[in-house]
């Protein structure tokens, strides 16, 4: 029970991209080595500034998936939302209405599917190479949050610069170089 | 528009029960047709994948006065078996051809996700045949595939043409590979560019695509990669990751990469500095991974699968090129466009290296070539008529920024440098002594006058002086000094097997190099992939097998053993500097290590595999054309 009091957190400015968070959800999930079925999903844009970042479920308290669901086939389990398969027809009305986009479908599988922290010790927390993603308990879920947007406060920089004669404006944030307290994932 | 589903024949049954989908897709773009071939095991096996097929297929359709950028020539774009699976740094492919670059065998492999998605789409390989009418894309979705029009991104730099097609086809996921206005131009060092700026960027193959009006591929698949015992696989991996991650320089790895070289390579004075002359940069504590590190990186890139990291993606944040966001540099660009230009700006280099991945050219061969025309303005050696007008330093960046883009669009002299070293040398033949490279592929940036083992490895690679086959200098910079030329010779040989094989599988070699990881894991990782045991020794072994097969294709094509000499530079032109001062190699030595180098590889004095040796490595069918080789050699010989 205590297991299930802690959460999946994120720190984008970590993740260096290279899906071993994917592949070792997929394979826990489905057997299979398909990246593309896994429950995570590394999202990178470029170039301005540089985003690399893990979607995962936040196992909302009030989760809109729920809401919306037609057949009530989502529900919350122990603090997991969960889809039940046989319940759901796969009308995707989570999919759109996840704000994170963190239900995900493929062809070759019936009903979406989303993370369930793999009961309790979630494979991507213990695989990601960066420290990227984090298990931690839930009361210190805030701290971690208030630790990233600390770090994006304190690292984001402005620079001015021409490009063809016209003056333009960039934010960047700096690489984070210090070690993150608070934030222990030796499990 | 053209739109094709290709016909896919019955699957064959199979022995190999994963690793591969077995499927190589053919596009002939002169006729807009697609199809799929069913590749079977003993093909499968025997060649592994990757840089292997791609030598087999190669040596199937080349001819032996085949135009390298004409309809003919064919190119191969090829993951391994190991590619996309769950262990360290998966991410690999494999790019091969007639190189427009030196006319012989050419390979280069990219990193990033590209190959991965090739292998979820359903295919081991691609295999491009003819030339399209027009400027196209090839659009791969799963199997439904079309060659579409690329007249909206003519001209279009690399990465802006990767972001504005995945705009377009409106999914950011999808991956891309795509050329430069350097590759459309034919430009003979133009790369391939994926993941924003990772390149297969050596022998030319952005050309090759370029002169088949290929733009770009654009790649999305959703499909399993078959793996036999996926249990076994996910637990040796699991271990994998663990250990690289205990490693007392993993986390020092992902916070440098690459760009920790250039201390090493200056300290034991390797380090390329003004066009090769210098081996040894007094300014390069002011180009490395700790001034990266501490002024310009704003994050980390991985390629697929991959826990090291050694992407840095950098910014200039002030100074006239502030804003330039380039993934990169790593060691060989930082080397290349820096010391070896006498450039001591890190922001300099940065920019050079933004431009030459968006006009899609090799950051080595550019800065060699870059470098040779300052030393031959410097020696007076051309006009400045020549060099249109500009008055060529060390380290003037803005005249090198600007030979950079003469070179990619071909405008003044840099129509004679796009032509690479042989187009260099027919305008300028009084060149030759200070251009260094090898088979027509300038030399990458680790000097060979302080290791006699280096100057072998760039003679005989089979693809002209770059590092990718042999990188023994450090090995016998640290140990080598007792060893006599056997040994030294038979360490190259090693590392020809041994580091193709990364190529062949489809998979990073710089967890054994850098991290220790061990080699013999793989053959673990390809036996779990497979289903079917296979040993170090036998991967090796088939390893070997196409570094013969390469060396027939070049033999066809021409090469003797006059071919397989180090850059001239290597004999003549001592180190001035640094720890190494005044080494030169002797070409005494270096003719003595040849001959036990060629009887070590079972190949005969002139260089060309024996029978009994191709016999060995299973290619009975390469004999036939060997053997008018052997006579005319003989003749040529009798002649001098």
């Amino acid at each position: 029970m205590n297991d299930l009091r802690k959460k999946l957190t994120v720190i984008p400015e970590r993740c260096s991209g290279c899906r071993v968070c994917e592949l070792v959800c997929a394979i826990a999930h489905t057997g299979v080595n398909n990246p593309k079925k896994a429950r995570i999903k590394i999202i990178s844009l470029y170039p301005h500034p540089v985003i690399k970042m893990p979607i995962v479920c936040e196992q909302c308290k009030k989760p809109k998936c729920r809401d919306v669901c037609p057949t009530d086939a989502i529900v919350v389990n122990d603090g997991v939302v969960t889809i039940l398969e046989d319940k759901c027809m796969s009308c995707h009305a989570c999919v759109s209405a996840c704000p994170i986009g963190a239900i995900f479908i493929h062809e070759d599988i019936d009903t979406p599917f989303k993370c369930d922290m793999c009961g309790g010790d979630p494979e991507c927390a213990r695989a990601c190479p960066k420290k990227a993603i984090l298990y931690i308990p839930e009361h210190t879920l805030g701290q971690s949050h208030r630790l990233k947007a600390a770090l994006q406060y304190a690292h984001m920089q402005e620079v001015e610069y021409y490009e063809k004669g016209v003056k333009k404006k960039l934010r960047y944030a700096e690489v984070e170089t210090g070690g993150t307290r608070g934030d222990n994932n030796e499990n | 528009m053209q739109r094709s589903r290709p016909v896919v024949p019955e699957v064959i049954t199979m022995r190999i029960k994963g690793g591969y989908h077995n499927r190589i897709l053919h596009v002939d773009l002169t006729k807009c047709k697609t199809s799929v071939e069913q590749v079977n095991s003993k093909f499968a096996l025997k060649y592994i994948g990757g840089r292997g097929w791609g030598a087999r297929l190669v040596w199937e359709h080349m001819k032996e006065n085949c135009d390298p950028l004409g309809p003919d020539n064919i190119i191969v774009i090829a993951p391994g078996p190991l590619s996309g699976l769950y262990l360290p740094a998966s991410g690999k492919t494999s790019i091969c051809s007639i190189s427009p670059t030196t006319g012989i065998y050419g390979d280069s492999n990219i990193g990033g996700m590209i190959g991965v998605e090739l292998r979820q789409a359903g295919f081991d390989a691609i295999v491009i045949h003819g030339r399209s009418s027009e400027l196209s894309y090839l659009w791969i979705d799963d199997d439904d595939i079309q060659l579409m029009s690329a007249a909206k991104y003519q001209g279009m730099g690399s990465i802006e043409t990767e972001h504005q097609l995945r705009e377009d086809i409106g999914d950011e996921t999808v991956k891309v590979a795509s050329i430069g206005p350097a590759g459309e131009k034919m430009v003979r060092m133009a790369c391939i560019s994926a993941d924003w700026g990772r390149n297969a960027g050596r022998t030319g193959m952005g050309a090759v695509l370029g002169s088949k009006n290929l733009k770009a591929i654009a790649i999305r698949g959703s499909k399993d990669i078959p793996v036999a015992d996926l249990a076994r696989l996910t637990k040796i991996s699991n271990q994998a990751y663990k250990t690289l991650s205990k490693h007392n320089l993993f986390e020092f790895w992902q916070r440098q990469g690459l760009m920790s070289v250039i201390d090493y390579a200056n300290t034991v004075g390797i380090l390329p500095t003004r066009n090769f002359k210098d081996a040894y940069f007094d300014e390069a504590e002011k180009i490395n991974g700790d001034v990266m590190e501490l002024n310009y990186k704003i994050g980390d890139t991985a390629c697929f699968g991959c826990p090291m990291a050694c992407g840095n993606v950098n910014l200039v944040k002030d100074g006239k090129y502030a804003g330039t966001v380039i993934e990169g540099p790593e060691y060989e660009t930082a080397a290349m466009l820096g010391s070896n230009l006498g450039i001591s700006d890190f922001d300099a280099i940065l920019r050079g290296n933004y431009l030459c991945d968006e006009y899609g050219i090799d950051t080595i061969t550019t800065g060699s070539l870059i470098g040779v025309m300052i030393e031959a303005y410097e020696k007076g050696l051309v006009s400045l008529d020549d060099v249109d007008g500009m008055a060529l330093q060390w380290g003037d960046d803005d005249n090198i920024m600007d030979l950079i883009r003469k070179i990619a669009f071909r405008e003044g002299v840099g129509d004679t440098l796009a032509d690479g070293v042989y187009g260099v040398i027919k305008r300028w033949p009084q060149l030759i002594p200070i251009i260094s490279h090898v088979k027509g592929l300038d030399q990458s940036a680790y000097d060979a006058r302080v290791a006699v083992t280096m100057a072998l490895g760039y003679g005989t690679s089979d693809i002209g002086a770059h590092h990718a086959r042999a990188w023994p200098v450090a090995k016998e910079l640290e140990m080598g000094e007792k060893w006599d030329l056997q040994q030294k010779a038979d360490l190259v040989i090693y590392h020809q097997t041994v580091r193709p094989l990364f190529d062949m599988l489809g998979v990073c070699r710089l967890p054994w190099i850098e991290l220790g990881f061990d080699e013999n894991t793989y053959a673990e990782f390809y036996s779990a992939a497979t289903g079917i045991e296979f040993t170090l020794k036998k991967l090796l072994n088939l390893s070997n097998n196409v570094y013969n097969l390469t060396r027939a294709i070049n033999i066809r094509l021409g090469m003797t053993r006059a071919d397989d000499k180090p850059p001239e530079r290597v004999f003549n032109d001592p180190i001035k500097t640094g720890p190494h001062a005044g080494k030169a190699l002797s070409r005494e030595e270096y003719e003595n290590i040849l001959d036990i180098y060629y009887r070590r590889r079972g190949w005969d004095i002139d260089g060309i595999p024996t029978d009994e040796t191709l016999i060995a490595s299973d290619l009975e069918d390469v004999i036939k054309y060997m053997e008018p080789k052997r006579k005319s050699n003989n003749a040529v010989k009798s002649r001098k």
